[in-house]
């Protein structure tokens, strides 16, 4: 009967109960669903890492005999060795593509998974070309397809269509962050394909190391041996955290990983409050009954576990069916966005035992929360519990006693009492609104911060409407002509890698010619003049690399053996590109030719240009900000999934709190309709409250979706230097959209006050 | 009819803390009770009538004193053995019925067989009180008169051997308040169930076998009717 019970009085407060249930359902939804994306993508790149045996260590250098092979493969915890060609040239036949271009003989290490034709072989001719550039190009099996390096030039047939597990995610050079497919590619071949094949000089050794090796320690200490026994300066060691395609996709998931944490957080913790201030006006509500059935002889357990039950069902419904929902539905949405951004071979979700530890926890905490509401009316003996509750002590604050106090109107007075005597309720209030109006700020936040990436990377960092990019065959006497006819700036783009005390780095190095295209930024984002003495460095690689103004760093261009040690002269601030900048003067006077490899314009480029063997490609400013903010596709998805929680979050707990309030009230508004107040009236006073407690949770909310927004810029990527941005249309949308939600949902129940019987509502005896 | 004790009361208070001073709801209260009787407390409105059946049902503890039922002392029960008397012994009958609204008045009665075994069918039990017709209503769908009744089938559903009610017709009309008077009455002399009823109304004293009144928290007198009236011949 006690079950039947449950079940009547579960449907009677149904609209709180379901409120409830909603929001433990979508915080387990969000959070087990999210975790079991970046779980499950993690696990499928694991295995196909694994599988494909990705490489743990890349030694790049000037060149490697087999001498060096057999030297680094004698390294204790060396499993294996191969050594690569790693070039990167233009592919004709599709618009001079930029392509990464690997000349091996051996593929144990970074094996090719084969989609179509035959297995890579080291001693047959042909391309074996990446599945994603091939289907976008429409490249099938046996098509002649060609590729230029510098001034060579190879041709052959596609033998097979593959992924590689080091180009799980790559871009061209002139792509920021997005992949284009049509405009880049990987191509594999064997040695004998390169045309001076007798002199081929490899250029990278692919290491891998025994499973009983590949601890963090054990790790860097094979590092620093190989770098030790090649004890040459053009070489450098890296391991899978400083690659790219590794790194970026490891990345994103761990920052999936702390998105999904951050919203379940906010969840969760309004479900509890939910359920706390539920359960505890449903016991208060139930004081009498509770009373009836002591003195009938039910046991203290038998009725704290009926009471229990009602936390335990709803929270249990909801996380049960909000995690199991969870993870069937955001894997395959979040996954869905990664194709073609993230070359993993079958990615799926995974329900990890942190999800159901997380779940089973969420309904513990519920259970917990729900016995502690009504423990308090378990407590007294019958005979008290079967009285109406002892008034509460209705303590006259300082305030209720000032002279102010008795110039405020009653209404006023009135709502003052309430919150101070409703606390937990109140707070209920003020915490949804602010959620709601956090997640919105944060949402449109994020919009607006990437816009003001933009703007800034294109518009006020780099002012040029057009960069020609120049290929491998430009001299500098091309580039000068370039420069004179278009009247620009020539800067030439190289990767660097750093040393400092504490960490390693590569980034890259911008050396500037006269001009006016490239500007810098201090680290409060006001224009400064680039120093004419030394190099400038960016602040996110200063902080990485835990160094200042005046401190002396070490480093190199990748693939030169001379290495540099210089004192860092100025601190600047880039959103998207982390290194070094100096003036072309600085570079020369370090005994390096400069060889400029872009040329900054703003006059219109002929379309002919980009014909020229020495022009890779001509970008104008437009196309750079289009291919820049399709980068950001994903991030935009996490807006829209934002935006969507917080009018939901905002609704759910507005309405259970309308809810709750409202019965609470029921007989002071009818004592309040007895005295002669009319339904408008009373309308006005119980809105003053919401409204009191809507700006309040706004004003919070403002403060807690910048917060969420700073963290999220500054966690975004080790690469990209975002700063938070709210643009006033932002302030407008997320204070209007909190308020529309507010203020309909209050309407709802306002509505309701006409419909109060006087006469029933006072009827209830005690 | 042989007489044999089933409660008694030896020098038992209840106090209150009021401020600083201590306020007597009842004081050294020395009664006991034969087995099988209609015994009804009579006092005005505040006088410790409800303390005094409360702390019979094992509601509510004394401050010092006394209880027996039975031979056992109430007294030194613990929560659990204190619910576990309720449980098997006590029916309770309350003024204003205090029946789960969101259970009918079959369910209502039903419901006792979660706490006892051997409790009457809930079916019989409505029957008893006359309420075969109206099973399942809820308590709203139901009026005073005939929710008190269904509270009377949920107290002797559990077939106990004290059954206690207070102001069982205070919320009733004369004529539905005799119907449960009727009712209670014959609970105790068919059944030969133990009622102890409290009322202020000083007419329901008629139909007792023992009236105890109480004044200002003490026991004033205990007097035995030898004849006692039927509840229909009773008038207020
Ligand atoms: N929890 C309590 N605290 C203080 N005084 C109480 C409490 N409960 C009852 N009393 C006092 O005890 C006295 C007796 O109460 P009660 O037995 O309910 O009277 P009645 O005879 O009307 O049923 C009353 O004066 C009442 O004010
Ligand atoms: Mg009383």
């Amino acid at each position: 009967m006690l079950l039947r019970k449950m079940w009547r009085d579960l449907s009677k407060n149904k609209a709180q109960f379901i409120s409830i249930f909603l929001m433990s359902f979508l915080g387990m939804f969000v959070f087990v669903g999210i975790d079991a994306e970046s779980s499950g993508a993690g696990e499928s790149a694991d295995s196909y890492y694994r599988e494909y045996h990705l490489c743990d260590l890349w030694v790049m250098g000037a060149g490697f005999s087999d001498d060096d092979l057999r030297l680094a493969a004698k390294v204790k915890g060396v499993k294996n060795v191969e050594k690569r060609l790693s070039l990167t040239g233009t592919a004709e036949k599709t618009d001079n593509a930029y392509m990464y271009v690997n000349f091996m003989e051996e593929n144990d290490i970074n094996s090719l998974m084969l989609y179509e034709g035959e297995a890579f072989d080291g001693q047959k001719d042909g391309f074996w070309l990446e599945e994603w550039f091939a289907r976008t190009n429409k490249i099938n099996i046996g098509d002649t397809f060609s590729i230029k390096i510098d001034s060579m030039k190879i041709d052959g047939r596609v033998r097979g269509i593959v992924d590689a597990p080091d180009y799980v995610y790559y871009v061209s050079e002139s792509d920021l962050m997005y992949p284009n497919y049509k405009k880049c590619g990987v191509a594999f071949m064997a040695p004998g394909m390169y045309p001076d094949a007798e002199n081929i000089v490899y250029n990278q050794l692919l290491v891998d190391i025994a499973d009983e090796f590949s601890s963090e320690e054990q790790l860097s200490m094979i590092k620093r041996k190989l770098e030790n026994r090649f004890d040459r300066d053009d070489i450098a060691v890296t391991d899978r955290d400083q690659n790219l395609s590794f790194a970026t996709f490891d990345a994103e998931i761990r920052q999936h990983k702390a998105m999904g944490a951050m919203f379940a957080v906010v969840f969760v913790a309004i479900a509890l409050l939910g359920i706390v201030t539920t359960m505890a006006r449903v016991t208060a509500g139930q004081r009498i009954q509770i009373g009836t059935m002591k003195a009938l002889g039910f046991s203290k357990a038998a009725i704290t576990l009926h009471y229990v039950s009602y936390g335990f069902v709803i929270s249990a419904a909801g996380c049960i069916l909000g995690a199991f929902l969870g993870s069937k539905v955001m894997p395959a949405w979040i996954l869905s966005m990664f194709e073609g951004s993230y070359l993993v071979p079958d990615l799926s979700g995974q329900v990890t035992g942190l999800d159901m530890a997380v779940t089973v926890l969420a309904i513990f905490v519920s259970t917990t929360v729900s016995f502690l509401s009504c423990r308090k009316e378990l407590k007294d003996p019958p005979a008290v519990t079967l009285k109406p509750p002892a008034p509460k002590k209705v303590r006259h604050s300082g305030f209720e006693k000032s002279r102010l106090w008795l110039r405020l109107d009653f209404s006023t007075q009135w709502n003052i009492r309430d919150v101070m005597r409703n606390k937990l309720r109140s707070l209920m209030g003020i915490l949804g609104v602010m959620g709601c109006a956090m997640l919105l700020v944060c949402g449109f936040g994020c919009f607006d911060s990437i816009k003001g990436l933009m703007d800034k990377m294109y518009g006020e960092l780099m002012t040029a409407k057009n960069k020609i990019v120049l290929s491998s065959d430009a001299d500098a006497d091309y580039a000068y002509d370039l420069a004179v006819r278009y009247r620009g700036q020539m800067i030439e783009e190289k990767k660097v890698e750093f040393v400092s005390d504490t960490a390693k780095k590569s980034g890259s190095a911008t050396i500037v010619d006269k001009g006016n295209f490239i500007h810098i930024q201090d680290r409060k984002l006001n224009p400064v003049k680039l120093t004419d003495k030394g190099i400038a460095m960016t602040s996110k690689m200063a902080g990485l690399l835990g160094i200042g103004v005046g401190d002396r760093i070490r480093w190199h261009f990748v693939g030169d053996d001379k290495w540099q040690n210089t004192r860092v002269e100025q601190i600047y601030r880039d959103p998207s590109i982390q290194g070094i900048t100096m003036r072309k003067e600085v570079f020369e006077e370090m005994e390096y030719t400069f060889k400029p490899t872009a040329v900054l314009t703003n006059k219109s480029v002929d379309p002919s240009l980009s014909e020229e063997d020495e022009v890779s490609t001509v970008l104008n400013i437009e196309g750079m900000k289009a291919a820049f903010s399709e980068t950001m596709e994903i991030l935009n998805a996490m807006v829209y999934v934002m935006v969507l929680a917080a009018v939901f979050l905002g609704v759910v707990v507005l309405y259970n709190l309308g809810v709750l309030s409202f019965v609470e009230k029921t007989r002071e508004v009818a004592t309040l309709k007895v005295l002669g107040f009319s339904s408008p009236k009373i309308r006005q006073i119980l809105q003053k409250q919401n409204l009191w407690l809507t700006i309040i949770g706004i004003i919070a909310g403002l403060y807690a979706g910048w917060g969420m927004l700073y963290v999220i810029c500054t966690t975004v990527s080790d690469t990209l230097d975002m700063f938070p941005i709210l643009y006033f249309p932002t302030y407008v949308w997320s204070i209007g959209g909190t308020f529309l939600v507010s203020v309909s949902v209050n309407l709802l129940f306002s509505g309701k006050v006409k419909n109060i019987d006087m006469v029933d509502a006072l009827k209830g005896v005690e | 009819m042989e007489e044999r004790v089933l409660i008694e009361f030896k020098d038992v208070c209840k106090k209150y803390a009021q401020g600083d001073r201590e306020f007597f709801a009842l004081k050294d209260a020395n009664l006991s009770i034969n087995e099988g009787e209609m015994v009804v407390i009579l006092g005005p409105s505040g006088a410790g009538k409800s303390t005094l059946l409360n702390l019979l049902g094992g509601m509510d503890s004394a401050s010092s004193g006394h209880i027996f039922f039975d031979g056992e002392d109430l007294t030194t029960y613990s929560d659990n053995q204190l619910t576990k008397y309720r449980a098997e012994n006590v029916g309770v009958v309350f003024q204003f019925y205090n029946l789960i609204p969101t259970l009918t008045a079959y369910e209502n009665v039903a419901l006792m067989k979660d706490i006892k075994s051997g409790t009457t069918d809930p079916k019989e039990a409505l029957a008893a009180v006359g309420l075969a017709d109206h099973m399942h209503q809820f308590p709203s769908q139901l009026s005073g008169g005939e929710q008190q009744r269904t509270s009377i089938a949920r107290a002797i559903a559990k077939n106990p051997r004290l059954l206690l009610c207070d102001e069982p017709t205070g919320a009733l009309d004369t004529d539905t308040g005799k119907e449960v008077l009727k009712l209670l009455q014959e609970m105790s002399r068919s059944k030969k169930r133990t009622v102890v009823m409290v009322t202020h109304n000083s007419f329901f004293a008629d139909i007792a076998d023992t009236v105890i009144r109480v004044k200002n928290g003490g026991i004033r007198s205990i007097e035995h009717n030898d004849h006692p009236k039927d509840a229909e011949e009773v008038n207020w």
